[in-house]
């Protein structure tokens, strides 16, 4: 449909007085890629947004846009169309109106506006709107016209700031896969910021998960799931039992630990690590089975006792929590029909799959 | 389409604001040569009957009033530029002519009305600087309400003197000598009339007597006509007027009063001298002299004949019925102007509340005393009036050229500036303690007629 | 490397903060255009009258004027006595106008929309018209005292001394406390109230500890500027004869004929720097404590029904509140028709002659208010909107000292401005005329301009305030670039605030009297409040003046009642559906 665009950011940093928002940002974009800012609010990442879209300015470092610096171009003249997370419609005008605006502002002759007008709002499905005031609007439909107005200038960048937040959670998951087919076929190069891990996962080709003004770790959805860096992320993306460990020694491509919950066990080495530290071992709740402690131990698990502490019942799976040593194990076991369950304050055996073991330091 | 929404609703104010100032500055221009303008302190009434008269008898002119109270109306022509200052100076203050005349913002001119006499009583009607001339004669009195004297059974007064009687505590009404040209020369008159001492006991005791001081000496009038007063010091046209203008109102003139001049004079540097002049000769002929009978505007000719067709009843201060016993020296009341004034306002103006307390006291204490006699409480009350009622200021001070000096109408300097507000001090607290002084006193005569 | 690199960058460039950082060169010639026009019609003006209490005979500096000003203990009284009638002023006003918002808001309420546009009709009258009115009720002699003479042969000095400038000056201003606290508890949050309710708290601690704390910005604001007009007002104690004030004895200093006395020139200077103040305290105090407290599809506060006893005792209140308020105009109306009216309860018999009269000598006054006001309201929107802009919108450098410059406007008595006006523009001629500008209207539509503009102002802001910043910026992102974006998004946006802003700038400079008096230069461009004070003058003018000042009333009333219809069908637009 159009050029696809690269977005580069190089050394980024933005400080409001003493504070630093955003500090030593490095960053691509690749063209036609589906990007996700993820974090908590205060990591940063609207103001990254907010700085493409050009609303802010950086104290230092550069912002590239297909190649071309536009770190001093105003936002009227970058191309770079935003969906803000009100969606600030204007409410003085129709929904024509607010999608014909950017088009007006770029002078085109009316034929080719009301052809375009027209054109978005179908892709949005919403023509027979085109009359309505934003005010006379679902949240749904509003949050489509805010989309539609920012497709009809057929931008470079298409940013998104927390497009979802004010949606109710079965429209939330609607409107994602909605944006995320939209995206496909258009491939514009597109930005998402939201706080919501799962939202980033769904739609996102590549996750940049930022936190005190740092991206933490950047890389695909399963990537970031499955090989979390830091505590940070391995917390903000899934949820993880961590357990304290030691390591005692790394050679041969083999590091053995020791953990109050585990004991002795040894793990391939996957990248450098120093010995006589402390640090997490970390797996997934899903990852880990249950057994009674007197049944067969089926598959290559490193195994602990523990006494469930309690249960729940979440329909796919149930959610035990399981006290193993000084530690509370979360652990889900898929859930059939006629499957018996483990009582509260009885033992029970968890084997974790050494291929799910993480060690996570920092 | 919204209210609002559009750019050309919001533009178009814009272009219509600057379309009008442009096109009303040129329809400024376009007849700026055929009109006199006066500046004046004189109602509508009577402006709009004389506007009327002299657009009549001299078509394509226009003439423009600008009706200002007499202060406004000598700033706007000190301020105004030369060239473009207005023609004529119409008003009743003689004091208002005086300084525009100091500040030579009059223009002499031959334009007395040779049928016009020199002088009403004492007093000179056309300046004798030639500067301005008398238009219309006022005399002061005393007008009251009908209906407020007779729901407070009031009986009339005939005589300043008059107003000093208990009767009369807080039903009389006056406006201050700083604040009106009449009620200054109506004050001079008293002092001229009665001596220094005497004639402030009689101001000051008129003044315990008194509802309120006005700040405009319309207020008078305008009150005594509604009813918030019983009766007012005016000038004799508010009176005549407002019982002409159907109002319950009588008027007299006391038997020691004042017959001064309103003036007209011509303005200096004026934008149109010659229609100014013109202007003035009207105002002074007898066609012009003639419209003062008008109901509305009730005044005094300066033309004696024309009382031969005066309205019946209408008075005559030629006629000899009105006289005025004062010797009025004009020159005397100008050497203290401004000392009379100040003197007036920090002793009865802004210590009116004291004053009306320790007069109440002295009625009261007189009531009493009336009824049982006691011949110490007499004693007491005589020396309450007497620190009551006796100027701050001495006769013999007032006649101190030096004294008189820091009074004269120039700026003033960071010295002066001192000296006269340490004197306004003085005055101010000396009066303060006095009136307290004279209630405390007549307290203590009251007690003692028990 | 990285990090040395970022060094290297930071210093080369300057350390802000960048929000808003396009465009400052359009943004910094409208502020200079405007600081310009501030300076020369405000500052400059003002200037050349106040400079005599600094300056000594031979024009040299000196503070010796104040020292003198000092040791006068008529001022120091006249200082305690001002404050204290402004403070008086300002709780008699609380008095009468929490009760009002408080019942119109809080409850259903049959005619709330009538009591609310009633008890701002104080406001638009012309404050001469209202004392004379007054006197004619609560007076001496006034309908009320005569009444109750003739009941139980007593009278009440209502209008005596500072008492009666109390009264006059709550009656007038109280609209000033009745909108800003009505705007206030309409953006309360309901679920504020709801949530006291739901732990615990109801009736006067409910209003007490959630309600009112909510609603005191909206009334510190109201409150402040009830203060400052009262301690700056002079034409009310001067026409109920009370002189120991500071205003009168400014204006009687300087007024009087001949003599140029600077201790009235100190006094204003004082009153000047103590009203600054007072707004500045009052800002100051209000900062950071502006809770605008409804959210995003929240709704204001719901609205209880009244018992029947609680109905009764409402009415009866608000009834007896309204007719106070409402006195003055009564009073004018009666004047207007009336033959002759002295001394009675009610007018002798009643005539339609005045309009008559009015109707024959003053239309060009009621054309020339409508267009000098029009003009100057329209001036104090655009001003408005543009000066909001900049303290909202941008990180102009001084962007607050035009806040300040036109807020100062507030404090700066009308003869004052006026003879700075004269003095300044002497011998100025309007380009491409010969007319001098001194002899135009143009300065007197300039002065209600300068004179008006804290109130249009006040209203831009509050209305650029409530507009989300992310409108405009879907606007720039969307291609617009500044201008473009206020002119489409901003402006239409904020018509309501801005239509206000017109309305409250028209009617209080249609009876504008001080300034009015002083640069009224022919009767040609006499506006109707000058119309008034003239007829005024003569006992036979009293009847016209009344009918002119009834027609001003109805005039201002129409044109306020017609913009809050067109305020509520747009805010009903934008809002009801959201």
């Amino acid at each position: 449909m159009q050029n696809k665009v690269k977005v580069e950011a190089r050394n980024i940093a933005v400080s409001y007085g003493a504070t630093q928002v955003l500090r030593d940002i490095n960053l691509v974009v690749e063209p036609g890629e589906f990007f996700a800012l993820l974090g908590p609010s205060g990591s940063g990442k609207s103001t990254l947004l907010r700085l493409i879209a050009g609303f802010n300015r950086a104290q230092s470092g550069q912002l590239l846009i297909g190649e071309v610096d536009v770190s001093r171009v105003p936002p009227w003249r970058r191309n770079v169309g935003m969906v803000f997370q009100n969606y600030a419609l204007w409410p003085h005008m129709s929904v024509w109106q607010n999608v014909a605006f950017g088009l007006e502002e770029r002078r085109l002759a009316k034929a080719v506006i009301a052809q375009k007008v027209q054109a978005a709002l179908a892709l949005v499905n919403l023509a027979e709107y085109a009359n309505r005031r934003p005010s006379q609007l679902s949240g749904g439909q509003q949050q489509r016209v805010a989309l539609a107005r920012t497709l009809a200038i057929e931008p470079d960048v298409l940013l998104l700031d927390e497009p979802l937040s004010n949606l109710d959670a079965k429209l939330r998951v609607h409107m994602r896969d909605e944006l995320r087919q939209l995206q496909r076929n258009l491939g514009i190069t597109t930005i998402f910021v939201t706080h919501d891990q799962e939202e980033a996962m769904t739609t996102a080709d590549r996750i940049a998960v930022m936190d005190q003004g740092i991206i933490q770790q950047l890389g695909t959805p399963m990537d970031l799931f499955d090989n979390p860096v830091n505590r940070f992320v391995a917390n903000f993306v899934g949820s993880i039992n961590l357990l304290p460990g030691t390591i005692r020694s790394a050679d041969d491509g083999v590091v053995r630990l020791s953990s109050p919950c585990l004991g002795e066990i040894s793990l391939p080495l996957r990248s450098q690590i120093q010995t006589e530290r402390t640090l997490d071992i970390g797996f997934r709740p899903h990852a880990a089975q249950l057994q009674a402690p007197d049944s067969a131990r089926v598959g290559d698990c490193v195994w602990a006792q523990g006494i469930v502490a309690d249960f729940e019942f979440l329909g796919e799976f149930v959610r035990y929590h399981v006290r193993v040593a000084d530690s509370r194990l979360v652990i889900d076991q898929p859930h059939r029909t006629g499957h018996a369950l483990f009582a509260v304050d009885s033992t029970v055996a968890v084997g974790i799959p050494p291929a799910e073991l993480r060690l996570i330091q920092g | 389409m919204s209210f609002f929404g559009s750019d050309t609703t919001m533009r178009a104010p814009l272009v219509v604001a600057s379309a009008f100032i442009l096109s009303c500055g040129m329809a400024f221009t376009a007849h700026a040569q055929q009109v006199v303008s006066i500046v004046t302190s004189f109602p509508k009434d009577l402006t709009g009957v004389y506007k009327k008269a002299f657009e009549a008898k001299n078509p394509g002119v226009t003439v423009e009033v600008l009706n200002k109270g007499t202060s406004a109306a000598v700033a706007f022509v000190r301020e105004a530029p030369a060239g473009n200052k207005p023609d004529v100076f119409w008003a009743s203050s003689p004091d208002a002519f005086e300084v525009l005349a100091s500040e030579k913002l009059l223009q002499k001119f031959d334009g007395a009305n040779a049928k016009v006499p020199a002088k009403i009583g004492e007093y000179p009607i056309n300046d004798p600087d030639g500067y301005y001339y008398g238009q219309a004669l006022a005399g002061y009195g005393l007008m009251w309400n009908t209906r407020y004297m007779k729901a407070n059974k009031l009986p009339q007064p005939k005589e300043w003197a008059d107003l000093v009687k208990p009767v009369y505590f807080s039903h009389v009404a006056t406006s201050s000598p700083s604040r009106s040209g009449t009620t200054h020369l109506t004050v001079e008159t008293i002092l001229q009339g009665e001596g220094w001492n005497e004639g402030w006991r009689q101001v000051l005791a008129i003044g315990g007597n008194c509802a309120a001081i006005t700040e405009r000496s319309f207020g008078v009038p305008d009150g005594v006509n509604n009813g918030q007063f019983g009766i007012g010091i005016v000038i004799d046209f508010f009176g005549l007027s407002a019982r002409a203008s159907g109002f319950p109102i009588e008027f007299i003139y006391p038997s020691v009063t004042a017959i001064v001049p309103a003036n007209i004079g011509l303005i200096a540097d004026a934008k149109n001298p010659e229609l100014a002049k013109k202007f003035i000769a009207f105002a002074l002929s007898p066609e012009g002299q003639q419209l003062l009978f008008d109901a509305k505007i009730s005044r005094l000719p300066v033309l004696p004949e024309m009382y031969e067709k005066a309205p019946a009843g209408y008075p005559n201060p030629f006629g000899g019925k009105i006289t005025a016993k004062v010797k009025f020296d004009p020159e005397l009341s100008r050497s203290r102007y401004y000392v009379i004034n100040s003197l007036f306002d920090h002793t009865v103006t802004f210590r009116h509340k004291e004053l009306v307390a320790a007069t109440k006291a002295i009625h009261d204490a007189s009531a009493k005393l009336a009824s049982k006699p006691n011949a110490k409480g007499e004693a007491l009350l005589k020396q309450a009036r007497e620190i009551a009622y006796t100027p701050v200021l001495s006769a013999e001070k007032v006649q101190d050229k030096e004294f008189l000096k820091l009074y004269s109408a120039s700026k003033r300097d960071a010295m002066k500036t001192k000296t006269v507000t340490a004197l306004e001090e003085e005055w101010g607290s000396q009066a303060r303690k006095n009136y307290e002084r004279a209630q405390e006193l007549a307290g203590q005569a009251a007690a003692l007629a028990r | 490397m990285a990090a040395e690199e970022s060094a290297g960058t930071i210093a080369a460039t300057p350390a802000w903060s960048g929000e808003h950082s396009y465009a400052t060169l359009a943004q910094g010639a409208v502020a200079l255009a405007i600081g310009a026009f501030l300076t020369l019609f405000l500052i400059v003006p003002v200037g050349t009258v106040i400079y005599v209490a600094f300056a000594d005979a031979g024009g040299g500096f000196t503070l010796a004027h104040f020292n003198s000003f000092f040791q006068l203990s008529l001022m120091q009284e006249s200082f305690w006595n001002s404050l204290y009638v402004a403070v008086m002023s300002v709780l008699f006003a609380s008095f009468i106008a929490l009760p009002l918002a408080y019942f119109t808001v809080r409850f259903r309420f049959r005619g709330a929309l009538l009591i609310q546009t009633l008890g701002v009709l104080p406001l638009i009258m012309p404050p001469f018209v209202g004392a004379v009115a007054m006197q004619l009720i609560f007076g001496r002699s006034g309908s009320v005292n005569l009444l109750l003479d003739e009941w139980f042969g007593v009278n009440l000095p209502i209008m005596e001394g500072l008492n009666g400038v109390i009264f006059v000056e709550a009656l007038h201003y109280f609209p000033f406390i009745l909108m800003n606290l009505v705007v206030a508890l309409n953006n309360i949050d309901s679920a504020m109230e709801e949530s006291a309710q739901n732990l615990g708290a109801s009736g006067l601690r409910l209003f007490r500890r959630i309600v009112f704390p909510l609603a005191m910005p909206g009334y510190v604001a109201g409150a402040s500027l009830v203060f400052v007009k009262v301690f700056d007002d002079l034409g009310t104690p001067l026409v109920l004869n009370v002189t120991n004030m500071l205003a009168p004895q400014a204006y009687l200093r300087i007024t009087s004929i001949g003599l140029e006395d600077p201790i009235g020139y100190v006094i204003s200077v004082l009153m000047i720097a103590f009203s600054l103040v007072a707004l500045w305290a009052s800002a100051l105090a209000l900062r950071g404590r502006d809770y605008a407290t409804l959210q995003r599809g929240g709704s204001s506060l719901g609205k209880r029904i009244l018992s029947p006893w609680q109905s009764v005792l409402a009415y009866t209140w608000i009834a007896f509140v309204l007719l106070l308020v409402l006195s003055p105009h009564i009073g004018i109306l009666l004047l207007s028709f009336a033959k002759v009216w002295s001394f009675s309860v009610l007018p002798d018999s009643f005539t339609l002659e005045h309009y008559a009269t009015v109707f024959r000598d003053s239309q060009q006054m009621i054309t020339n208010t409508l267009l000098y006001c029009g003009i100057a309201a329209l001036l104090d929107v655009i001003l408005g909107t543009a000066i909001a802009y900049l303290i909202l919108r941008t990180r102009l450098p001084l962007r607050n000292s035009l806040d300040f410059m036109a807020s100062a406007a507030l404090a700066i008595p009308g003869v004052v401005l006026a003879i700075g006006y004269l003095r300044t523009f002497r011998g100025v001629e309007i380009p491409f005329t010969s007319e001098l500008l001194t002899s135009s209207w143009i300065l007197l539509m300039l002065a209600y301009t300068v004179r008006r503009l804290p109130y249009a102002l006040r209203s831009c802001v509050a209305a650029l305030q409530q507009l989300h910043v992310s409108l405009e910026e879907a606007a720039e992102n969307l291609g617009a670039g500044k201008m473009r974006t206020i002119r489409r998004i901003v402006v239409p946006l904020m018509a309501g605030g801005m239509l206000a802003g017109f309305v409250t700038s028209f009617m209080t400079a249609a009876v504008e009297l001080s300034a009015t008096i002083m640069l009224t230069t022919s009767q040609s461009n006499a506006p109707m409040s000058y119309g008034i004070y003239l007829y005024m003058q003569s006992a036979a003018g009293r009847g016209p003046g009344a009918a002119l000042g009834v027609l001003a009333v109805l005039l201002v009333a129409v044109g306020t009642y017609l913009s809050h219809r067109i305020l509520r069908s747009r805010a009903t637009e934008l809002e009801t559906r959201m």
